[in-house]
């Protein structure tokens, strides 16, 4: 498109050019003049300009609200990426085959196979699951999950949703399969009847969902952020979001990203509060007392389900 | 020594290596950086393909990914947006057609249309708006394929050059299919 015609009226390619900038600096001073002078290609050039924003409205209308939050995915990337970078990358590798001489090469050789016996004998005593040492050493630190194997998966869900959910909905029973999927991928064995639940990262009554992404093993024997601790912080940001005050969002993505930061700040103190951080043996269950766990929590008609652990 | 620590650093990472993974590289922060400017226009993209969420997050991640590798290894950074997007166009239209191969049923935007919830003031102008759009996505799925990309990419911000290297077409080639999606939706619209 060199130049334009004067005496003949603007192509729809040329006005819809013009519209989305794709005209050179010449051209489009062309165009400007033409559309000037020209009801004509004025009220065209309306009409395409129309259609783009209709479309594009309804472009976003249709598919923004299948949209789940950032927060998991964002977290789920994150961890992908961070174990990547700490694999040495191929080209590395080919580099570490090109020997200088042949002693270099022997002496690779020698050390390849010490390695490889070494790492057998390392792997036969520590068979465990996907950075299962690494995860367990750091869980066993924290009372928050590791974000790499935990960061949280939510539903489509609105407010409303949230908010009229029926009870079995929210008292959700994570099965026996996916429960022992959780503990293998945190790497924990033999562990001690009633030392962990099974807990959501994102509550179901704030849009959370029974997946692996969404589960990890809470510690019940922690002295001070413990899963008692975050029920009350579940049960609070629910109340807060059925009440208006709180965009559900917002409350998942605060949850998923640091629930004891999210604790503090909605409770406006840097410590649990004695309320809620009941950890003795009435809270904590045996085999005997998970009937009498589940009904404490389904009595207030929006706490989660926490799966007991027993051996 | 150093042998051993090699050996113990690759079987049991150490805290120097949760120390790197708690700190990410200038790549990881690029990548990181770039999911959050076009994680929903990539998303949305996706699912313009009528493949359900979770799979299009799916793509979405393993588009994410395969950045970090391209940047990783040196490779061009020129267009990267481009570049983004077109990685989601294949992994998208390699879902759909696995997913077709499935039978899995999921809901399109023509459906999820029907249920959105519309802000126009009464009843009447709902109406006459729930209509309209469903008379747009009508003309839009009835487009080829590549016109409805074109006209997607567009509308996500895509300059032509880009929506060009996205699809493999040629600038004019995108122009004249915007011109022609555009006609058609004009004309539906009975302006």
């Amino acid at each position: 498109m060199p130049m334009l015609d004067e005496d003949r009226h603007l192509s729809d390619q040329e006005l819809l050019l013009a519209a989305d900038g794709e005209l050179s600096t010449r051209l489009a001073a062309q165009v400007h003049a033409h559309l000037a002078a020209c009801w004509d290609c004025r009220a065209r050039m309306a009409e395409i300009e129309g259609t783009i924003v209709d479309f594009a409205r309804v472009h976003r209308q249709t598919l923004d609200p299948q949209l789940p939050y950032i927060a998991g995915p964002r977290a789920r990337l994150r961890a992908q990426l961070g174990e990547l970078a700490s694999k040495p990358q191929a080209s590395s590798w080919r580099r570490l085959f090109q020997f200088a001489s042949p002693m270099r090469a022997a002496a690779f050789l020698w050390a390849t196979v010490f390695i490889c016996a070494l790492a057998g004998g390392l792997l036969f005593q520590h068979s465990t699951p996907r950075g299962t040492n690494l995860t367990a050493a750091l869980f066993e630190a924290g009372a928050e999950p590791d974000r790499s194997l935990t960061p949280g998966a939510t539903r489509r869900a609105t407010v409303r949703d949230v908010c009229s959910m029926a009870h079995e909905e929210v008292v959700a029973e994570v099965s026996r399969s996916l429960r022992q999927k959780v503990l293998q991928e945190y790497g924990i064995v033999n562990a001690n009847a009633g030392d962990y639940e099974i807990d959501y990262l994102i509550a179901p009554g704030l849009g959370g969902v029974e997946e692996i992404h969404n589960l990890w093993p809470e510690r019940y024997t922690s002295q001070t952020w413990n899963a008692s601790v975050k029920d009350a912080l579940e049960e609070h940001l629910h109340q807060l979001v059925c009440g208006g005050a709180l965009d559900l969002s917002t409350a998942q993505r605060e949850i998923a990203t640091d629930w004891i930061a999210a604790y503090k700040k909605y409770f406006h103190t840097e410590r649990p509060l004695s309320v809620h951080s009941r950890v003795d043996s009435v809270t904590r269950p045996e085999i005997s007392q998970v009937s009498s766990r589940e009904d404490r929590r389904t009595s207030s008609g929006r706490n989660l389900f926490l799966f007991v652990l027993w051996a | 020594m150093a042998l051993t620590d090699a050996i113990n650093e690759l079987s049991f990472p150490t805290a120097a290596t949760a120390a790197r993974l708690a700190k990410p590289s200038e790549i990881e922060c690029e990548v990181m950086d770039l999911f959050d400017q076009l994680r929903n226009p990539v998303l949305r993209f996706a699912l313009s393909f009528g493949i359900p969420v979770h799979d299009a997050e799916e793509v979405v991640q393993e588009v994410f990914v395969s950045l970090f590798r391209h940047l990783q290894s040196g490779r061009s950074r020129k267009n990267l947006r481009g570049w983004i997007f077109r990685v989601a166009h294949n992994l998208a239209l390699k879902q759909r057609y696995a997913n077709q191969r499935s039978r899995d049923k999921t809901a399109s935007d023509w459906n999820i249309a029907e249920e959105q919830f519309d802000p126009s003031p009464n009843p009447e102008e709902q109406l006459s708006s729930v209509q309209r759009q469903r008379r747009l996505l009508a003309v839009v799925h009835a487009l080829p394929e590549a016109d409805q990309s074109c006209l997607r990419l567009r509308a996500e911000g895509l300059r032509y050059r880009e929506i060009a290297t996205v699809l493999g077409i040629s600038l004019g080639a995108v122009s004249i299919s915007l011109t022609r999606s555009l006609a058609r939706l004009i004309r539906a619209d009975g302006r």
